[in-house]
This record gives structure tokens, sequence and C-alpha cells, in this order.
């Protein structure tokens, strides 16, 4: 059968929970509907299983993301059966202790679907077969477990132990991709299986040690070795069910799990066994030790934990064969007896309200039974004979004998191994005599206690049936099943070793002798030692980690802040910055010596130009005298349609000129409702650096200007002036080329301008500003606000005006002119009707909305366009035919004409938008009794 | 002749790039306009000078290059409601910030 | 169908010309249009991505006029991809926006449908300068949007953004005069066999006009040191704006992908610009990973991530080779809908909290928590790019493409640095929160929408292998300039 079905179960499981709990299931029904997949896995298990104890090894595939090398493959062997049999079997004994841990007003569905996602990832990563899918697995048992550390949300503990966990476990699953990435590379797949047979490659290759301390990166900080153990006391802030889960069975384990499963392909190595023995024996004894000093019941499991992590961790280290044994055997047990202590200790929580040992004293008299269960799984984690901890505690202890990679100094792993027996001792008996002896309870929440429901009790029975069944009869026990872990983790055959309880007077007795003798020693002189403890400085890891990481996002805030001032000053010299830098990068004077003749100069020529750059410098340096910067700036304008009439661009003059009048107005009328400013406001400092930006932007384009006119090429445009006559029916080659060639630049720019027209509309609703009475110098503004004068000249010129832009629009395919001027030209003429007579005067004579013309003018022009469509013809293809018309003369009536015509309606409708609003704008301040209308501003524009 | 023409485009982008630089809005307006001026000479130079050369068939023997001034009208049209666009938007900012600086008057350094 | 591929500019140019001619604001005929519209180019993008998938490059003729004189829209597997995406991302965003946000101010649904019809364009076009026009048009109706529903932070945002750009557009214009001035054409096929052709002072200035150009597209993508506008427009924006702009940014990383491929991939400037790129790329990486931690709102640490995903895209496509594009397109595929997604929530998350809005502080539970703070699990899980989501997919494919240390470094720092600052957004927006908001309460086609968008990426992971081989197809396709080129000028080559 497929192993993904397998894996999915839990998943599927998930949402057993959250529907049941929508249905008002009772709190049993609830904890069967979590139970009721990962049941029926453990059961699908059994017949693969059995292949597996035969020695096979069970594969199965479905492709996923091939061409990442990322398939959901799984195997099951030796392994993967141990693991999952303790993932699957001691997760289905947690959902039972849940049922009765869990207070009836908790949210039971959600934690039971936060565990089931955690137990279907847990499963994932001890039965995946690629490389790959094992990261997605490893990182979604990081995701899951934020989840279940963080349940209690509302704690505040809670959330930053989730948070740090997190984060410390996501940093080493970032590791991990990395050094799995680089596996990859190597071995040339993500398949694990080719992986384990081309360690030796692996091990040759000159990426190992990158790989080697990513790979251990995302290991150690897993299995919370040091220096990444600080993360796992904190995630005790989670309901008890979910700390005996993760940190017996699973979370950590994964870690450890991962040094077994890559044991092939990476041990081995002296700097495998001085990174992985050196951080095993580290975190051994200072799990050990800060264990003994815990006050808090979880505590002490916690850092027990650690240091049996750490033991874990060590024995792999060894880089000997019987030692990998024997680190399984002491995965299997470890699990065994911390997870009964953890459900222990969670029955004294619920029970007495607190896990504080200096008031839980004596329980002995309230609660035997469990005290009896929790005395012999201590006994177990001391490492006491006849007791599953004591065989492997054996095995290790021998092993640390063996070892001589450390020469001289070889001893040093016999006796950090003692000494942690010793303190493992010490810490099991302070368990044991501190909570359930050791006088009468200190004034405890719940009094008295009592024990627990009888199904609360059941999980840790089993749990510790085991622990003695193993430590009695391994070889009728667990045998089996760690002889095919033990192979299946060596990838090869198995070491000779036997499991039984007695191996006659040698070292390793000895040893656990020492240990059980000093543990009791130790323990007796708890009181100055805890004395000792408490002088010291406490450290909280927690507050650090939260402070380190407020400072960081603190600092990377005001970081930010710097390189974003909010100053669109900095920004646009930043970009003016890059764009100087590739000019300078650039342009160099080579340029200057382009091949082709020059122009001879001309008076007017050199006359104009020296007025144009005269004039602008005039409007950079004076833009504080607002007025006479327009004054400047229009001249500007001017100068440039002669430059245009000069250099035979009479289409260019024209629009240029038209434009011009338009932005005039426009210019007048901001600089008529802005503040007026005229202190001058920056400091030399900035100016200095604006001058050297705009210098070397404007010299470098003024080069590259020069360069592009002195050198030679030939262009595309023989094809346009060939072909406007024959092929657009226009001599105007400009505008055939507006309308036809490129009519679709066209269509683009009128719809800018109609959409610029709908924005600046939508910007000007209900927008309210006040005008002042007079101008900067203090002059008053007219009050006359339309001057006969004007009135009497501006009203006939309308009609001319008018004329005279269907004149220009009619030949504009022939000679310069054409839509675009044309309109400009109409809606000049009629601005000019609401300069001189006001906006309420046009009102009664002009459409108040524009939006219909301009839509109506761009609509003309696309359908135009379509139209083609209808002859069989792309988009805006263009069609003609000669006419003989009076007055105008003999031309062609282009199809290109309609679409013209669309331009000048768009550009009147969009002008008179923009500026109409614009009037009406000032229009509002009439109430105010000022007449601040275009008309009075137009007018001082035009003096 | 074409150093003049590229004295003006020199001219014309410096100072618009130095009036988009100040905090007011209203420098700023006249410094895109400048600077759209220049551009829209630079983009019609790309087709080199030539005097008296309308691009009308039948006008010249020899006519200019009609594209790039086919483009720059383009630019210019296109130039104009940009213009007119950040012309209002300032009247907005005045409208809703109470003040014409470029940053709506967070007090950064004006000019 | 020939016609079909003017259709994703023609269907919104058209709706917005309707749009325009409805005087009498009536909103829900505003809003069908738009919607029809809208939902017309899904079809459509999905014709012409069949179209384009068989390999084969459409060209289509504007005017009748062949290329290169007059302009061309050209049909290739990357233009027809991004298409698609704008398609599949405006959809959602222009639902959400029909809740209300289209009342906050004038002409929204006529701007929107402009801004589609420039984005579009721009995919479409096969001419430099017609790049430019398309160009406009998005920013002149981007710049509409971004003030829609106005208020001094819109305001103050928009000026920023405003201005910038058209500083922009004047530049990019300098970048076209050199390009016709050195090359004599603007169809970018002929550019760039004619680039091939150039010596001397015209190489120089192409090179010249080409370093502009990545300037100009540098500043559309947001790359540093051009980014700084963007948090503040993005995050003052209202959401479903913000959401559409998620493409924005990807038009300018089109168009470097598009000019490059075409014209510096190869020839006498090869690899123009490629190591400044690849440097500036992986600062923006970098200094946006440290923003994300930074920011104060939620929508500025979204506008954050979405400028990381740009630098981690244009490294992506700076690396310059197949596969390296290939799974950037991935990327860029789950980074836009994703960060279009998470806008979208942000907006939803701040509707629930009264005067606090987005901001990262303890206050009331937003409405509906359980629900939002899920899709808000799911989506930082995806922009990080842990598994199983899609961003992980993404991620492990731009690692396999592009094999370089300090990029796998700031891919995974970054990663882990906005996995911090998003778990402490997450916690104090759901787990700190007082109260407990009510489901019922929000806002059914908000919500369908955000949850539309944010849906794409577990579809992006378990469909991972067709999209990623896709992706693969339009970069071989791009590795291949010839093959565009050809289709444009006709096996001839250059035209003159």
């Amino acid at each position: 059968m497929n192993l993904s079905i397998l894996v999915l179960l839990p998943f599927l499981g998930a949402a057993l929970p959250p529907l049941a709990e929508r249905f008002k299931a009772s709190r049993t029904l609830l904890a069967l509907s979590a139970a009721a997949l990962p049941a029926l896995a453990l059961g699908l298990m059994v017949a693969p299983g059995r292949r597996v104890i035969d020695g096979e090894t069970v594969l199965s595939s479905v492709q996923w993301l091939p061409s990442l090398g990322l398939d959901l493959a799984f195997r099951l062997d030796g392994l993967a059966l141990l693991f999952a049999m303790l993932v699957l079997g001691i997760g289905l004994l947690i959902i039972l202790y849940a049922r009765y841990y869990l207070s009836a007003d908790e949210k039971a569905g959600r934690f039971y679907a936060y565990l089931l996602l955690f137990m279907g990832a847990m499963l994932g990563v001890v039965t995946s077969d690629n490389l790959l899918l094992l990261v997605v697995f490893w990182e979604l048992t990081s995701l899951s477990s934020f989840l279940l550390i963080g349940f209690w949300s509302h704690n505040s503990v809670a959330r930053k132990g989730a948070r740090m966990a997190l984060t410390v476990t996501g940093m080493g699953g970032l590791a991990l991709l990395a050094g799995v990435l680089l596996i990859g590379q190597v071995v040339g797949s993500y398949s694990l299986g080719e992986a384990l047979a081309s360690g030796d490659a692996i091990r040759a290759s000159g990426l190992y040690p990158l790989i080697l301390c990513l790979v251990l990166l995302g290991i150690f900080t897993k299995s919370a070795q040091f220096p990444f153990h600080f993360w796992l006391p904190h995630a005790m802030a989670a309901p008890t069910p979910v700390s005996a889960y993760l940190h017996s069975a699973t979370m950590v384990k994964a870690g450890v799990f991962l040094l077994a499963r890559f044991y092939p392909m990476l041990a081995g190595t002296n700097l495998w066994f001085d990174l992985v023995t050196l951080a095993g024996m580290a975190t051994l004894i200072w799990g050990a030790l800060a264990a003994l000093f815990q006050n808090d019941l979880k505590g002490l499991l916690a850092y027990s934990t650690i240091s049996h992590l750490g033991l874990i961790t060590l024995l792999f280290g060894l880089n000997t064969e019987l030692a990998a044994v024997a680190a399984v055997f002491h995965i299997i047990n470890h699990a065994t007896f911390k997870a009964s202590l953890f459900m222990a200790a969670g029955i004294i929580d619920h029970e007495t309200g607190t896990r504080d040992m200096r008031r839980i004293n004596g329980l002995w008299r309230y609660m035997p039974y469990t005290a009896v269960l929790a005395m012999v799984a201590s006994a177990a984690m001391a490492g006491v004979p006849l007791l599953n901890g004591f065989l492997s505690k054996e095995m290790f202890f021998a092993e640390t004998l063996q070892s001589d990679r450390l020469g001289a100094m070889s001893w040093v792993l016999p006796l950090g191994a003692t000494l942690g027996g010793v303190l493992s001792v010490a810490y099991s008996a302070r368990f044991i005599h501190d909570v359930f002896f050791n006088g009468e309870p200190v004034n405890l929440p719940k009094f008295p206690p009592h024990e627990p429901p009888r199904y609360m009790k059941v999980p840790v029975e089993i749990l510790v049936a085991l622990c003695i069944a193993v430590g009695v009869f391994p070889s009728l026990t667990v045998a089996g099943l760690l002889a095919v872990a033990g192979t299946a983790t060596l990838g090869g055959t198995l070491p000779e070793y036997h499991l039984s309880i007695w191996h006659g007077f040698n070292v390793p007795l000895l040893m656990s002798v020492i240990a059980l003798v000093g543990g009791v020693l130790v323990y007796s002189q708890r009181r100055r030692l805890l004395q000792w403890h408490a002088r010291l400085p406490e450290i909280n890891a927690n507050l650090i980690f939260e402070r380190a990481m407020q400072a960081l996002a603190r600092f990377a805030g005001a970081f930010s802040g710097v390189l974003r001032n909010g100053s669109l000053q900095t920004y646009v010299a930043w970009l003016l910055a890059v764009v100087a830098l590739v000019l300078l990068s650039q342009v160099r004077p080579h340029l200057l010596n382009g091949e082709r003749p020059l122009l001879p100069l001309d008076g007017v020529a050199v006359l104009a130009g020296a007025m144009l750059m005269v004039a602008a410098v005039i409007t950079a340096i004076l833009h504080r005298h607002r007025m006479t910067a327009i004054m400047s700036i229009s001249v500007v304008g001017l100068v440039m349609s002669l430059v245009f009439v000069r250099f035979s661009a009479p289409d260019l003059a024209l629009t240029q000129l038209s434009v011009e009048v338009v932005t005039v107005m426009l210019l007048i009328l901001a600089m008529y409702f802005l503040p007026v400013r005229t202190s001058p406001e920056s400091g030399a400092l900035r100016v200095s650096r604006d001058l050297i930006l705009s210098v070397v932007v404007g010299g470098g384009v003024g080069v590259m200007a020069f360069a592009m006119m002195t050198s030679d090429f030939t262009s595309i445009s023989g094809f346009f002036l060939e072909n406007a006559k024959p092929g657009g029916g226009g001599t105007n080659v400009v505008n055939v080329i507006l309308v036809d060639f490129r009519g679709f630049d066209t269509f683009g720019e009128i719809t800018v301008l109609g959409i610029a027209a709908m924005g600046i509309y939508a910007l000007l609703k209900d927008l309210e500003l006040t005008s002042p009475r007079s101008d900067a110098t203090g002059r008053p503004w007219a009050r006359d606000a339309h001057p006969l004068v004007l009135v009497t000249i501006s009203r006939p010129l309308l009609p001319l005006a008018l004329l005279v832009s269907v004149y220009i629009f009619l030949r504009g395919h022939n000679l310069p002119g054409g839509g675009f001027i044309a309109g400009l030209i109409t809606s000049v003429a009629l601005l000019l009707q609401y300069v001189a007579s006001g906006v309420g005067w046009m009102r009664y004579r002009m459409p108040g909305d524009y939006h219909p013309v301009v839509a109506l003018g761009l609509l003309l022009a696309g359908v135009t366009g379509v139209a083609s469509w209808f002859f069989g013809h792309p988009f805006l293809t263009s069609t003609f035919d000669h006419i003989h018309w009076p007055l105008v003369g003999d031309f062609e009536l282009a199809s290109a004409m309609l679409f013209d015509a669309g331009v000048f309606l768009t550009v009147v409708g969009a002008t008179l938008l923009m500026l109409a609003n614009l009037g009406k704008l000032s229009l509002l301040d009439d109430k105010g009794g000022n007449a601040g209308q275009i008309g009075d501003v137009g007018e001082r524009g035009d003096a | 002749m074409e150093v003049i023409m590229a004295l003006m485009i020199a001219t014309l982008v410096g100072s618009g790039v130095y009036l988009t630089l100040r905090a007011r809005t209203f420098p700023v307006i006249l410094g895109i306009t400048l600077l759209s001026y220049g551009v829209n000479l630079f983009v019609f130079v790309s087709g080199r000078l030539s005097v008296n050369q309308v691009p009308v068939v039948g006008m010249s023997e020899n006519p200019s290059d009609p594209l790039p001034q086919a483009l720059v009208l383009t630019a210019i049209v296109i130039g104009f409601a940009m213009t007119a666009f950040l012309v209002v938007l300032a009247l907005r900012g005045e409208g809703e910030l109470n003040n014409d600086h470029v940053d709506g008057g967070s007090d950064g350094e004006g000019g | 169908m020939e016609h079909l591929i003017i259709a994703p500019i023609l269907i919104p140019a058209f709706a917005g010309m309707l749009l325009l001619l409805e005087v009498r604001e009536r909103q829900h005929l505003r809003r069908l249009t738009g919607l029809l519209a809208t939902l017309a180019l899904i079809p459509v993008a999905l014709g012409l991505w069949h179209q384009a998938a068989t390999g084969e490059i459409d060209v289509y003729q504007l005017g009748d006029w062949r290329a290169p004189f007059g302009i061309v829209l050209v049909l290739d597997r990357l233009s027809a991809l991004m298409v698609l995406l704008t398609a599949v991302l405006a959809l959602p965003a222009l639902i959400y926006g029909s809740r209300g946000d289209d009342r906050r101010g004038a002409n929204f649904h006529a701007l929107f449908q402009m801004q589609l019809m420039g984005i579009n364009g721009a995919f479409l076009t096969g001419d430099l300068f017609n790049l430019f026009v398309f160009f406009e048009v998005l920013l002149i109706a981007s710049y509409g949007l971004a003030l829609h529903g106005r208020g001094p932070a819109r305001v103050k945002g928009g000026i920023h953004y405003v201005v910038l750009n058209l500083i922009g557009s004047a530049l990019f214009l300098v970048a076209l005069g050199l390009a016709y001035g050195t090359t004599g054409t603007l169809n970018m096929a002929d550019f760039a066999v004619k680039v091939n052709e150039l010596e001397g002072n015209s190489l120089d200035l192409a090179r010249l006009s080409g370093l502009l150009m990545w300037v100009v597209f540098g500043l559309k993508a947001a790359l540093f040191p051009l980014y700084f506008w963007l948090p503040a427009t993005y995050a003052s924006a209202t959401a479903p704006v913000a959401a559409l702009f998620a493409i924005m940014t990807k038009v300018g990383i089109y168009a470097i992908a598009r000019v490059y491929g075409l014209a510096f991939s190869g020839g006498a400037l090869a690899g123009l610009g490629r190591d400044p790129l690849w440097i500036i790329a992986l600062v923006t990486l970098g200094l946006a990973a440290v923003g994300v931690l930074g920011a104060r709102r939620l929508g500025e640490m979204v506008a954050y991530l979405l400028v990381m995903s740009v630098g981690t895209l244009v490294a992506g496509l700076s690396w310059s080779s197949p596969e390296a594009l290939g799974a950037m397109l991935y990327y860029l595929i789950h980074s836009t809908l994703v960060c279009g997604g998470l806008f979208l929530l942000a907006d939803l998350v701040a509707r629930g909290r009264g005067e606090l809005g987005d901001r990262l502080e303890v206050g009331p539970a937003p409405i509906g928590r359980g629900l939002l703070g899920a899709l808000f699990f799911a989506g930082a899980i995806a922009v990080v790019g842990l598994p199983p989501l899609s961003g992980f997919v993404g991620k492990v494919a731009l690692m396999q493409a592009v094999p370089a240390p300090v990029y796998w470094l700031l891919l995974l720092g970054g990663g882990l640095i906005a996995l911090i600052g998003l778990s402490r957004a997450g916690s104090s927006l759901f787990w700190r929160a007082t109260g407990d908001g009510e489901t019922h309460s929000l806002d059914g086609p908000r919500l369908a929408a955000t949850v539309a968008l944010l849906a794409t990426t577990p579809a992006l992971a378990i469909w991972g292998e067709p999209v990623l081989e896709a992706c693969l197809a339009v970069a071989a396709q791009w590795a291949q300039p010839s093959l565009y080129i050809d289709a444009v000028l006709g096996a001839g080559g250059s035209a003159l």
C-alpha cells in the first residue's frame, strides 16, 4: 500500500475535530474524532511494518515537482518504522491524555487540529525518501509547533516562547535547506537513497565542511543542542500534553533522527566527531546541571530532556557503529520515560494547581498511585537497573571508553559521561523526593490533591509498563525493532552486541555505580547547592531574546527611516545621482569629435539660443519671484517654437505655441492659488549639491546631444517620406506618421490626455482653496472681473478662431496642422471666452461636463481603428480617396482624418475639462466677494 | 549650429534639474516643464539638424527627418497632460495640507 | 482570430471610454461595466496564452504597416504570461474595489480600466517609443488611482510618486532619443539587430541609451536607490489600488527582461549593466528585508515585502540564464498574487480595528479574527518562502538556478528576517488583540477577493510542476532572441 496515504492521514484527520466541534460534539467524541485517523494509520502500518522487520525497505513515490527534484517519495525502513511508531503511538496516548487535561472551555477542536498537523509533519520527516521533501516536513514541524506552543495565545509567555521556537528552529530549517541543496549538487539527486549511497563522494567533496555545518545547524537548533538549547525551556509554556509530545518523542527528536538518518552520509570524519561529540557533551552536562536547579517541575524535565538529547548526540558523534546503535536505543527509552514523566507532571499540576517544587511536597500521601508511576519513570531516567534507561546508559558509558580520537585527552569523555550520569541521578532524585516526600505541601492552590480520573493515568501506565518490560526483558521486547533500526541507521551490517542486564563486573558498571551513589550524594547537598545557585545572577533567555528582537526591530525601523526619510528632494537627488553616475562613467571627451560636418552658424539662431538659455537660467534663479519666473519660462516656450520653425518643424512650432498658451494659464493659476514664498530656504550645502547635479546631468545630456548630432546614422524615415503620399494619402509626412504610420502612438497619447483630464477632474472635485486678495508684491488682484475691452474683442474672435481651427484641421493631412493643433486652437478660443466673460456666462452656453466630449473623441478614434477590421485589416489601417472640395481644394479624404477628428475632440474636451473646472474652482471664491477667476489671472499673464 | 543646440539642451535640462530639486511645488512644476522642453529638443535633434527642409512631400528636395518630429509632438502632448496633472495635484496638496511643500509641510529643508 | 492580440488593450480602452460617457454617476452601471470588461480579460488572456504556448510568435502590424516602420504588437510566451497574470490579479482587486472603495472619489472605474490598458499595452508592444507611450498611459492612470480617495497621506505620497515618475519619463525620452539617434529605428527587434552593427561614438551612445533605460525601468521596478517612494505610496493607496499596483513593479522588470533579452544578451553590448543590476538587486533585497522588520504598519510591511520580491527577481533576471529566468518568472507570479492578496488582507484587518487601522500595535481584535488570522498565517508562510506553499517552491527553484552563495544567504536570511517581522506583526494583531471579533460581519465579496488571491499560493504549489514547466518554456524562448527578431522582421533579419 502507498506510504504517502499513511502520511496524509493525520493531515486529513486535522479537519475532523474542528468539524466535530462545530457540531457540538462531546469532549470524548472530539478526542475520538482526533484519534480516528492516526489509529488507522498505525493499523495500516502493521503490514509494511512486518516486511520491514523481515529486513525489507518499503518505498513509494508520487511525482510532485520533478523539475526541482522534489517528489513525494517515502521510505519505510527500520529507523523510519521505529520513529513512525513512536510518533503515532505516543501521539495517540497524548490525545487520550489531553481529553482529560484540557478544561471544558478550551477550544479543544483547534488544539487537536494543530496536534494532528504536527503529527503528520513529524511522520513526514521520519518517512521522507527525498531530501527536499524532508525539509518541507521539517519546516512544517516548526510551523505547527509554533501554533501548539502559542496555543494559549492570551498568555504572553506562550506567545514569546512560540515566536522564539519558530525563529530558532526556522533558522535551522533554512540552514538545513541550504545544506540539502548543496548535497543535491554533489550527489546530483535529492533522493535519500542515492544520497546515503554516495556518502564517500560527499565526504570527499570540498563542500563537505559547509554541508556538515549547515545540516548540523539545522539539527542542533531542532534538538536544542548547546548553544541553541535556550528555546526549549520556554516552549514549556505550551499545554502539558504538547510538551509531553514535542519534547519526548517528536519535535526535539527530529534533530537526533536526522543525525541517525544522515549518519551513513556525513558521519565518520574527524570534523563530525569534534562538532557532534563536543556539542553533545556540552549539552549533556549543561542541561543536567540546569535541571538540578529548576524549581518548576516542567522546567526540570525540560532541561533533563536537553541533557538526554546531548547524550544521544554525543553517542552519534563517537563515530562507532555500536555507539550509533546505543543512541537509537536511548532514543526509544528516553521517549517512553520522558513522555510518561511529562504526563505525570501534568497530572500533578492539574491536581495541585502549581508546578513549583518548593510548594509541592509529600504528595505520596495524597496520590500514591501516580507517585509510583512517576517514581518508576524517573528511576528509568536516572538509569537504575532493571529499567530501560539503565541499559542504554550502560552502553553509553561503555562507548565513551572506546573512543581514542582525543588522544591523551580521551579520559575526558568517560569522565564527562559519568558526571552527566551523576547529575541526572541527582535531579531524578530531586523529582522523586521533593515532590512525593520531603515534608508537607506548602499552601497549594488546590488542596487536598487527589488521584486524577482513571483514564488520565492509562497513558502513563502503558509507558511505564514499557519502561519495565524493556528494562527486564530487552531481548524479548525491543531487540528486534532495535536491530532493524540500527541496521537502517548504519546503512550496513549490525555490529556484535547483546542487550542484557548483566555484563559482569566492568568499568561501565563501575561508572553506573559511581553515578548512582554520586547522584544521591549530590542530592543530599541540595540545600547548599540551591543557595549557591540562588546567589548566581539569573539569566532569562526569553527576556534577552525579546529585548534583542525589539532592539533589532527598532534598529531596522530607524535604519530604513534614515534611508526613506520622506523627503522628495532626497529621492529626486538619489535618482539624479544615479543618472549622473551613469553619465560620468560613460560620457567621454572623444564623444565631442564626431565625423558629421556642422551646420554653419547664423546670427538669428545664436541670438535665439542665447535668449532661450538666459530665460531658462533666469527661471531657475528667480523661481521665487513667481511672476517673473512665469514670464521667463513663457519666453523659453516661445523661443522653442521659433527653434522648431528654424529647423524645419512647423508642426512642432504650432503645437509648442498652442500648448505654451495653455501651460502658462495653468502656471498662473498655480501661482495664484499657491502661497507665495519669497524667503530662500535651502542652505548653501544643498544648493551646491543641486548645482553639481544639474551641471553634471545637464552637461552630460548636452554632450550626448552634440555627439548624436555629429555622428552619422541611417534611419527608417526614408520609408515614411516615400510612402506618405502613396500609402498614407497625405503630403505632410509628420501628420501622416501621427495619424497613420504610428497612429497607435497617437491613440495612446490622446488616451493619456483624456485620463489626465479625468484625474484632474477627480482631484478638483470638492477641492476648496482660499484665493489671496493680492499677489506676491502686495499688489491687489484686479477687481474688474471681466474688462469690457477683453469681452468685446474676444466674442467676435470665437467664430474666427473656430474657422481657423477647421481650416488647420482640414489641411493638416497635407500641410502643417492637424487635429491636435486645431483642437488646441479651439480650446484656447473657448478658454478665452471663460477668461473674458467668466465661467458663469459660459455655463449657459457650454456643457458643464466635458467627460462625454473626451469619451466621444476617444471613441471616434477607437472606432475608426476598429472599423478597419471589417475590411480585413488590422487596427487603425487607413484608406483614402480623392475628392474636390471648394475653397480647400483638391485633396484626399482619408479615413485617418476621422481618427484625427477623434484627436481633435479629445483635445478640446480634455483641455476644457481641465481648465473649465479650474475656473469653477476659482468661481467658488466669488461667494467670498473676491473675483479670483481665470479671467483676471489670464489678463495678468498676458500683461 | 549643433553647438548652440547642444548648449540650449544642456541649459534647459540643467536648470530643469535644479528646479526639480527645490522644496516647493511651484518651482518643481517649472523644473519639470523646463526638463521636458530640453528633453523634447533632445529627441528632436536625434533626427539631426536641417534648415528649411520641411518634411512635406514636394516642399523640399531633401526633407528633414519627420519621425522625431512626430515623436516630439506626441511627447509635447503627453508632457502637457502630465504638467497639468502636476499643477492640479499641487493645488490639491495646498488644499489638503495647507502647505505647498513637496513633503506636505514636513519640516524638511526647503528651497 | 488574428485581432485577439490587441483585445487586452482595446477591451479596457473601450470600457474606459464608455465609463466616461456615463455621466449620471450610476454606480451600479459603472461597476457592471468595469467588472465585465475585467472578467472578459481572463478568457482573452487564456486564449492568448494558449496561442503563445505553441511556441510560435505572433506579430500584429498596426495600420497594416510592416515592422520596423509601423508599430507592432508581439505575442510571445513572455508577454502572454504577463497579460494573463495581470488579468488574474485585476479581477479580485476590482471586485474588492467595487464594495465601496470606488465611491471614495471620481472616475475610479474608468481609471482602473485605463490602467489595465496601459499595463497590457506595455507587455504587448514591440516598439520602444510605443512602450514609452503605454508607460505614460499606465502612469497617468496610476497617478489618478494612487490619489483615489484622497486624504493628506495620499496626496503627499502622490506628489512624490508623480514627480519622480515625470523625471523618469524625461529620462526615458533621452534614452529613446539616443536609441533612435544611433540605430535610426524604434522597433525593438530592429533595434536589437542594428545595435550590433554600431561602432565608435554611436556604440557608446547606444550603451548610454541602454543604461539610461535600466535606470528608468529600475525606477518603475523600485530597485535601490529608487524604491523609497514605494512604501508610502502603496501603503497609503486604497487597498484595491495597492493590490493592482503589485503588478506595476513587474512592468519594470518585464521591460528589463525584454530589452535585455533582445538587444543586450549577446552581440556588441552583451551583458550591458548586468553586474550593476545584480549588485543593486541584492542590496535591494537586503534593505527591503530590514524595512519589513522595521515597518510600523501592515500595509507598509507588505510594500516592503513587494520590494524584497523585486530584489529577488531582478537578481534572478540578471543571472540571465534560461533556468534562472524560468525560476524567476515562477517567483514573479507567486509574489505578485500573494502581495496583492496581502494588501487586501491588510485592509480587511484595518477595517476591524477602528482608529488603529493597520498599525502594528495592540488593539481590538479585527473582525473575523480567526479567519483573518489563518489567512495571514498562510500569506506569511507563502511570502517568506516556507513550505509547503509557492514561496518555498519559488525560492528552491531560484536557489537551484542561481548557485551564488551571497544570493542564497540573502534569500534565506532575508526570509528569516521577514519571518521574524511577520510573526511579531501577527502576534500583536491577532494574538495580543483584546476581545474577539465576529466572523459573520466580514464583507463577503471583499473576503472572497482576498481569499481568491491568497488561494493561488497553494494552487501554485500543488500544480507547481506545470507552472514551472510553463515558466521554463517562456525562458527558453526568451533565451533565443532570434526567434522574436525573425518573427517581427521576417527571417531576413534587419529591414534596411
